[in-house]
């Protein structure tokens, strides 16, 4: 095996398997990191916790729900507005965040008294939302606070009102993929199955795994609905309440990040026959075939191709302007869980940069299988790294950029490197194919913004060059460029505008015929 | 396996690997099943032979199976001047290397979990 020892971690040899190099001729049977296990104590870890991987990544995306941490303040205070998952109903889920604000006295003489108190006043504070959903936390889940008995009497009280209840307290797993798991579990237990929707298509998928961040999930549900394919759901961005209840009528479930919900996707093929489509929205030629396999489900290829072939030629030409200067750039793609396989060859494949490492925080071995097989030779795949590894990494080799987290970008940037946002996107939506354009352009503004002639500067110890001004991205990004490529009138900058997002929302969509009226 | 079949299978299961995601399922069964019915499906479909998906569950074989042969043939020019026969004795050698990548020889500790 490929084991790579980070200097840092020399004293705690766990470590070790934790890491590998993808040498030449390796493949999955002899390169693999461990993976979702507890972290090994001494590491300082970047994980979230069971709680965090629930409410926040998936439960919180819901738009027309009140999402009630029973728990101290802070637990929800930490789970919220980070993740920038918008939606379409002025961005309820964004602007609030409610917790029982359980104290030390309900630790002594319990907190359901509380917990009631806070969802009526809830309830009556924001009368047009009758959704809720409720999240245990370490705290109250250690006391034994029945949640689920409290939930009964409001919802016998308040007979127009629904509530899910999620058991995943921050203790629940080794990280926040415990809490995906318990949360997926919990919604097809509890609520799938318990509406009956309204179906107006032919073609009925579900739309699993998408967060809509930034607004990812409507820039694909545009190309559902001008296929003629209803979204019956989106688990969970941008997705209402009482449409993820009704998930079993679903005849496909369309899934994106497979880490969070493939739970889902797998009991509803168990319990209801729906199959399950693993599809990437990221990148031009992975988005294409996603879209003509749905469409080839349903046998509408005519319509998917029509898009492929209208969206390609608008933005192609932008794409490969940034592509040229991009090439050969280091990239460290460090992100969470599936960006590190959704990204890792479509990025070089179709923009032309060079994934020297991978490492995600809390997937599980079966998300480096699709990572190290998508990346390329030499690249360096880790399993929970901790800080001083991930500065090891950088200093060992030397990335242009990284794409991670908050937190580890900005200790990316204090060693001069730039970061780009990989969870909660710097100027996205990424996903769609102006998506991927708007990736590009903020990766080349990261790599060369100017700033980075004086920020890497120390002004007590280097010398500052007074005599000369700034150079321009352009003077930095088109110096080694060919001159064809330089002055290529096919060739352009992105020219979208800066909100792609709303005027998808005012849009009017082509009607098809019914297969029944058309077979008339 | 002689080298130039070694190579070919190579660059089929290089494809798979970087572009496909329906190889990696969460378990063992699951990652059988899905290899049997894709590489099945592709095989019959490389070799001219109809496939017609009765279920919704085969349906879902059939799309990535027919987006697999495309990308093959768009690919690998070479794969016109095989015969039936030879079409056939190469993708069970691609069968028989991606279920051992994928299930049999995976480093993957989830794969014989008994629950999602």
């Amino acid at each position: 095996m490929p084991y790579h020892e980070f200097e840092c971690s020399k004293c705690i040899p766990e470590r070790k398997q934790h890491a590998v190099v993808k040498a030449p001729g390796e493949d999955l049977t002899s390169c693999l990191p461990k993976g979702y296990l507890n972290t090994i104590p001494g590491s300082i870890s970047e994980r979230g916790c069971a709680y965090c991987g629930a409410k926040h990544v998936i439960g919180t995306p819901m738009k027309d729900v009140i999402h009630l941490s029973h728990g101290p303040i802070g637990c929800t205070y930490d789970t919220w507005q980070t993740k920038r998952y918008i939606s379409d109903n002025g961005n309820f889920q964004l602007k609030y965040t409610f917790a029982s604000d359980v104290r030390e006295k309900h630790i002594v003489f319990g907190a359901e008294k509380l917990l009631k108190q806070n969802i009526l006043e809830a309830f009556a504070q924001f009368p047009e939302i009758k959704r809720m959903t409720i999240y245990q936390t370490c705290a109250t889940a250690l006391i034994g606070d029945d949640i689920n008995a409290i939930a009964e009497e409001v919802m016998e009280e308040l007979p127009d009102v629904d509530i899910f209840i999620c058991n995943s307290p921050g203790f629940a797993g080794p990280s926040q993929s415990g809490g995906h798991h318990k949360i997926n579990i919990a919604w097809i237990n509890q609520k799938v199955g318990t509406v009956e929707p309204e179906i107006t298509s032919d073609y009925v998928i579900n739309y699993v795994g998408e967060y809509n961040i930034q607004g990812d999930q409507e820039v694909m549900q545009d190309f559902f609905k001008r296929m003629g394919i209803q979204v019956l759901s989106t688990f969970t961005g941008n997705g209402r309440y009482d449409d993820l209840r009704g998930m079993h009528k679903a005849h496909l479930n369309v899934l994106e990040c497979a880490r969070s919900a493939e739970y889902i996707c797998n009991e509803l093929r168990v319990r209801y026959g729906i199959p399950r489509l693993d599809i990437d929205g990221f990148g031009f030629e992975p988005l294409s075939q996603s879209l003509r396999k749905v469409a080839m489900f349903f046998g509408i290829e005519e319509r998917a191709e029509a898009i492929i072939a209208e969206e390609t030629a608008r933005w192609k030409p932008e794409l490969d302007w940034y592509k040229e200067r991009l090439k050969g750039k280091k990239v460290c793609l460090w992100p969470g869980g599936s960006k590190l396989w959704h990204w890792a060859h479509v990025i070089e494949a179709e923009m032309g940069v060079k994934v020297v490492s991978v490492y995600t925080k809390f997937g599980h071995q079966g998300d480096m299988e699709k990572g190290v097989a998508r990346c390329s030779e030499d690249t360096l795949a880790i399993d929970d790294p901790n800080e001083l590894e991930g500065l090891e990494a950088l200093e060992m080799l030397k990335p242009d950029i990284i794409f991670t987290g908050k937190r580890p970008g900005e200790v990316a940037k204090k060693v001069g490197v730039p970061y780009l946002n990989a969870h909660a996107y710097h100027n996205g939506p990424y996903k769609g194919y102006e998506g991927w354009v708007r990736f590009a352009r903020d990766i080349y503004n990261a790599i060369y913004s100017p700033i980075h002639q004086l920020a890497e500067l120390d002004i007590s110890r280097d010398p500052i060059p007074t005599d000369k001004g700034f150079a321009t991205q352009r003077m930095l990004s088109d110096a080694s460029l060919p001159e064809d490529i330089r002055t290529s009138t096919t060739l352009r900058q992105y020219s979208g505008a800066y909100d792609t997002i709303s005027p998808l929302r005012d849009k009017t969509y082509p009607t098809f015929d019914s297969r029944s009226a058309a077979a008339e | 396996m002689e080298d130039v079949t070694k190579t070919r299978v190579e660059q089929l299961i290089d494809y798979i690997m970087k572009n496909c995601l329906w190889q990696f399922h969460s378990r063992n069964w699951d990652r059988k099943r899905q290899n049997e019915n894709i590489i099945g499906m592709t095989t019959r479909l490389l070799c001219g032979e109809p496939v017609k998906p009765e279920t919704p569950e085969d349906k879902c074989y059939w799309v990535d199976a027919v987006c697999l042969a495309e990308a093959y043939r768009a690919r690998h020019p070479w794969l016109a001047t095989l015969g039936v026969d030879q079409i056939r004795e190469l993708m069970a050698k691609l069968h028989e290397q991606l279920d051992y990548q994928t299930i049999t020889a995976s480093l993957n500790e989830e794969l014989t979990d008994q629950h999602y």
